[in-house]
């Protein structure tokens, strides 16, 4: 397929791990963290991280919107659906991701009146649709999801659709990053920084990595070369004694965002003092909300949300995950209790979870090793 | 994405929105008044898709989709 095998050559891939190769200092152990889910999977699709020198660590980053949603979301969001009246609607992935006592999934065996979309514009139709019922968006994802949020909300006010509520938990990308570099248990070398989140943001944001703590950032593409070829930059700069921002994407990512996505964004949202992620705790200035303009379509305030905070399964290790202090596998639960048919961290819902991504396809090549 | 059309993304058993995955659409119609496009993966999918981050957009384009909205655009998506 055009634009596609371009970047799946096995040829060209097993070059640039020569190159890479070539790069690395013997001695030297190398971790380079790729921020988003989507690199993740793309390289426990791929086999990329076997391409590697053995010296060289790929170390799973925080970038998965569904891991990072903390269970008493998940619960508020259950309450918010056995509303009298409510249809809530929500994303596929978030259907699954288990709650205190369930996920909405089980809410919607059990009656609730819950529907999976694709789209926040999905919900606004259902909501058209349905003008005796209050129609609930839970709203989740990093800056690549929030536009979409904002347009539907603003189609809202213009077609003057007044069934229609976002229960917002949508977060941003450059806070879990600051957190994770001022972490005292993880040492990084570099970031593989993330594609789609940077065609909104742009790459400026994470010029504060190389400034501020010295470590190279190459916002990069998800296919097997584009991560290989990130890698390669990220091992050049380190060996050039160079650190800078570099953008291996730039056929889809401008260095300064999407800047019509950032007004829609700024015209609707703004930011919570605290957000509270899965296993990295509460983080200031990290999550979005809706602004005053648009405190009526915000579900929080029209509708009664618990909002309790509750505590992560003692067995479930997806904060440790998710700050790449351990690999899936060392959980005392992956693939045992937790598997992607049930899921007890959210590490193991959403395909951009490093456990389900492992467990889908990296676990295999480890099994030969074992034997 | 729509899960009828039986798009190789949604047979997966996993969500691609949540995945934070763009998806690269052609468009096949426009509707300029409200910032809509109807587009389709060429793989059967159809979707309706905000354009308003990436216009001015034209019939033919392909578009990067995230979770119904055009985030990108260009050719080697």
């Amino acid at each position: 397929m055009k634009f596609v095998d371009e970047y799946r050559d096995a040829d060209l891939g097993q070059a640039l791990a020569g190159e890479i190769l070539g790069l690395v200092e013997p001695g030297r152990h190398y971790k380079v963290m790729e921020v988003c889910g989507g690199h993740t999977h793309s390289i426990y699709k791929y086999g990329i991280d076997d391409l590697l020198p053995a010296n060289v660590e790929l170390v799973h980053g925080p970038g998965c919107p569904v891991c990072v949603i903390p269970m008493g979301r998940v619960d508020d969001g259950i309450a918010l659906a056995h509303e009298p009246g409510v249809i809530f609607t929500c994303f596929g992935d978030m259907m699954r991701v288990p709650g205190s006592n369930g996920s909405l999934l089980e809410a919607k065996a059990a009656g609730a009146d819950i529907r999976m979309v694709y789209s926040p514009l999905d919900a606004l139709r259902i909501a058209k649709q349905n003008p005796d019922r209050e129609v609930v968006f839970f709203a989740i994802g990093f800056e690549t999801t929030a536009p979409s949020t904002a347009l539907t909300l603003i189609r809202a006010r213009q077609e003057e659709i007044r069934n229609f509520t976002v229960m917002c938990s949508h977060v941003t990308i450059v806070p879990p990053l600051r957190a994770l570099l001022e972490s005292p248990d993880l040492r990084l070398d570099g970031f593989v920084g993330p594609g789609h989140v940077s065609t909104v943001v742009g790459a400026r944001p994470f010029e504060f990595i190389p400034v501020d703590y010295g470590k190279p950032v190459v916002v990069s593409g998800f296919e097997p070369l584009d991560i290989l070829q990130s890698v390669y930059m990220i091992l050049k700069q380190l060996a050039e004694g160079r650190c800078e921002v570099e953008n291996q994407y730039k056929r889809i990512v401008p260095y300064e965002g999407n800047l019509k996505a950032l007004e829609v964004m700024a015209e609707v949202f703004e930011l919570r003092p605290h957000f509270e992620w899965r296993g990295l705790g509460f983080i200031s200035h990290s999550g979005l909300k809706l602004n005053e303009n648009y405190a009526d379509l915000d579900a929080e305030i029209r509708f009664s949300v618990p909002g309790v905070r509750v505590a992560d399964p003692k067995a479930c290790q997806c904060g440790e995950v998710l700050k790449g202090v351990i690999k899936p596998w060392e959980c005392k639960v992956f693939g045992s209790a937790c598997t992607p048919e049930r899921p007890i961290g959210t590490c193991m819902v959403s395909s951009e979870g490093a456990c389900a991504a492992y467990y889908n396809y990296g676990r295999f090549a480890r099994e030969r090793e074992v034997v | 994405m729509t899960a009828a059309t039986g798009t190789e993304a949604c047979t997966s058993e996993h969500c691609i929105t949540c995945g934070d995955d763009g998806v690269a659409m052609t468009i096949l119609q426009l509707d300029p008044n409200r910032g809509l496009a109807l587009c389709t993966d060429g793989a059967g999918a159809h979707m309706t898709v905000e354009t308003l981050l990436v216009e001015p957009v034209t019939i033919g384009d392909v578009l990067l989709v995230h979770a119904g909205t055009a985030i990108g655009r260009g050719e080697q998506l």
